[in-house]
């Protein structure tokens, strides 16, 4: 009996001190992220979606905590629905989750600890988050979101110049795609044979965005959140 | 002779009253589309996108009158045939039926003349149908909507066409458009030289393009080797410019097609016309 209690004590106690450390590296992490307020960006972005076609093309992108986030440009840009500011709002709030840590991973020659993070609540939209994090500089390199209405978005990191607040300079979404499906009455064409062998499109698709231009903690009005995109 | 027979021909077209309800039905369907697009545009856009925003965003003015007039069009350009065969399809049977072909033959012009000048008349009221669909369709849509970057849907997915880069599209969309029309406005003006009456060559036009259409959508092995040959599966070429990168290769086999079915078609009337017993 004494065994087994022992047993399951030191159990709990590991699980504890593994919950510990993550939660340490998820604090360093987002007290990293809190030192921005807000930023200005400019954003090129490129994609390769399976079923889409479009050219490389450019937008501003404006945040400010703790959710406004803005995408303006001339012309059509299409940007993952998750993936900017979601997870900063979602690990601000220590509560809300559970956050285990697991292995540790090199990505990018960059050595990574892989924090697991739960959701406590049932209301949230995020199912899992899995973090791949540089410990040492407490940046996140590596994403993997899971939500409960659209899938999940792998989300690569690269840091350059404002590395010191957090703020990647790139990053590369990796989306599932497997959903898109065409409305059959506005997308038939009626000269199109379907007897004409179809390729199997890929199930993922990739947008790249490069950041570059940042201008940190200007103090961005509210207004340029509210007027029309 | 054959410039001055054209343009009494076109003032022949001019002066019947059913050429301007292919005008005015026109304005009408634009006008109709333009105000249900700014009613309800978004809705109608997201029905389009709404598979793809459950991962993605499109930021950016998405209903826009770049995207009017490419739905303007696609919608339009199937019931278009209909308002120039109305036309075109009285060019010679209405002669017959009115009883002024004899006064015509004996002009000082040849049957081969006449064919042409009419053949050239219709041309000249279908490019004006043509332009009248590209002023209303792109000029008045642009400046209700404004411009930006058009998303075209096709059975392959989306292609996003940047602003800069969809003028000329249109430009040769319309013109191989036109060609598409003339074509029907030839098979219309062939059939006429066969009829002694106006409603035969255009129900027969609009049944020969229903057939066409029906035998190009059927999914049958059967028909696979003709439906390349079908004037009708080239009408939609138009819609090829809006692909990226743009099949140039297949629009111009399109074209070589249309332009191949008007030689002939215009040669089957010159030689019915040429053959036609105008005394009795």
């Amino acid at each position: 009996m004494m065994k087994k209690f022992l047993t399951l004590l030191i159990i709990a106690i590991q699980f504890g001190l593994i919950a510990q450390e993550a939660n340490d590296i998820l604090s360093q992490v987002v007290t990293k992220l809190n030192t921005v307020n807000d930023y200005t960006v400019t954003a090129s972005l490129k994609a390769n979606i399976p079923m889409i076609k479009i050219l490389p093309s450019k937008a501003t992108i404006y945040f400010k905590q703790k959710d406004k986030f803005k995408v303006a440009s001339k012309g059509i840009v299409i940007l993952p629905k998750q993936g900017f500011t979601e997870i900063n709002g979602f690990l601000a709030n220590k509560k809300s989750y559970l956050a285990v840590a697991g292995d540790t991973t090199k990505i990018g020659g960059v050595m990574t600890k892989l924090i697991t993070v739960i959701p406590n609540g049932e209301s949230n939209e995020i199912i899992l988050a899995k973090l791949w994090i540089d410990t040492k500089r407490a940046l996140i390199m590596k994403s993997q979101i899971t939500t409960k209405s659209n899938g999940s978005v792998t989300t690569s990191y690269s840091y350059s110049d404002n590395v010191t607040y957090g703020l990647p300079s790139e990053l590369v979404f990796e989306i599932d795609v497997k959903a898109f499906k065409l409305p059959k009455s506005v997308a038939a064409d009626i000269n199109k044979s379907t007897t004409e062998k179809k390729t199997k499109p890929n199930k993922k698709g990739v947008i790249t965005v490069t950041l570059t231009d940042y201008k940190v903690n200007t103090g961005l009005s509210d207004a340029i959140f509210t007027k029309k995109k | 002779m054959l410039l001055k027979n054209t343009y009494n021909e076109f003032i022949k077209i001019l002066s019947k009253p059913r050429s301007y309800l292919g005008i005015g039905a026109l304005t009408l369907l634009v006008g109709i589309i333009i105000f249900a697009m700014k009613a309800d545009g978004r809705s109608i856009i997201s029905f389009v996108t709404s598979s793809f925003e459950q991962t993605l965003t499109f930021n950016g003015d998405v209903l826009n009158g770049n995207l009017i007039a490419f739905i303007i069009l696609q919608m339009l350009i199937v019931h278009i045939p209909l308002l120039v065969a109305l036309v075109t399809g009285d060019l010679i049977s209405g002669e017959a039926a009115m009883g002024t072909i004899r006064m015509l033959a004996t002009k000082p012009i040849s049957r081969t003349n006449i064919v042409l000048s009419k053949f050239i008349a219709g041309a000249m009221y279908t490019l004006f149908l043509t332009l009248w669909l590209g002023f209303f369709a792109l000029f008045v849509s642009r400046q209700i909507f404004g411009t930006g970057d058009l998303i075209v849907l096709n059975s392959d997915g989306l292609v996003i066409l940047q602003d800069a880069d969809i003028l000329w599209r249109f430009g040769l969309g319309f013109c191989v458009a036109f060609l598409s029309l003339l074509t029907v406005s030839t098979l219309s003006i062939a059939l006429s030289a066969f009829a002694e009456n106006s409603i035969g060559p255009i129900v027969s036009t609009m049944a020969i393009i229903i057939l066409f259409t029906i035998i190009g959508s059927l999914d049958v092995t059967v028909f696979d080797n003709i439906k390349p040959y079908l004037f009708t599966t080239h009408m939609a070429s138009w819609r090829s410019f809006f692909e990226n990168p743009v099949p140039f290769s297949s629009i111009i086999q399109s074209i070589v097609i249309l332009v191949v079915h008007n030689v002939v078609l215009v040669a089957i009337a010159i030689y019915k016309f040429n053959k036609k017993d105008i005394t009795s």
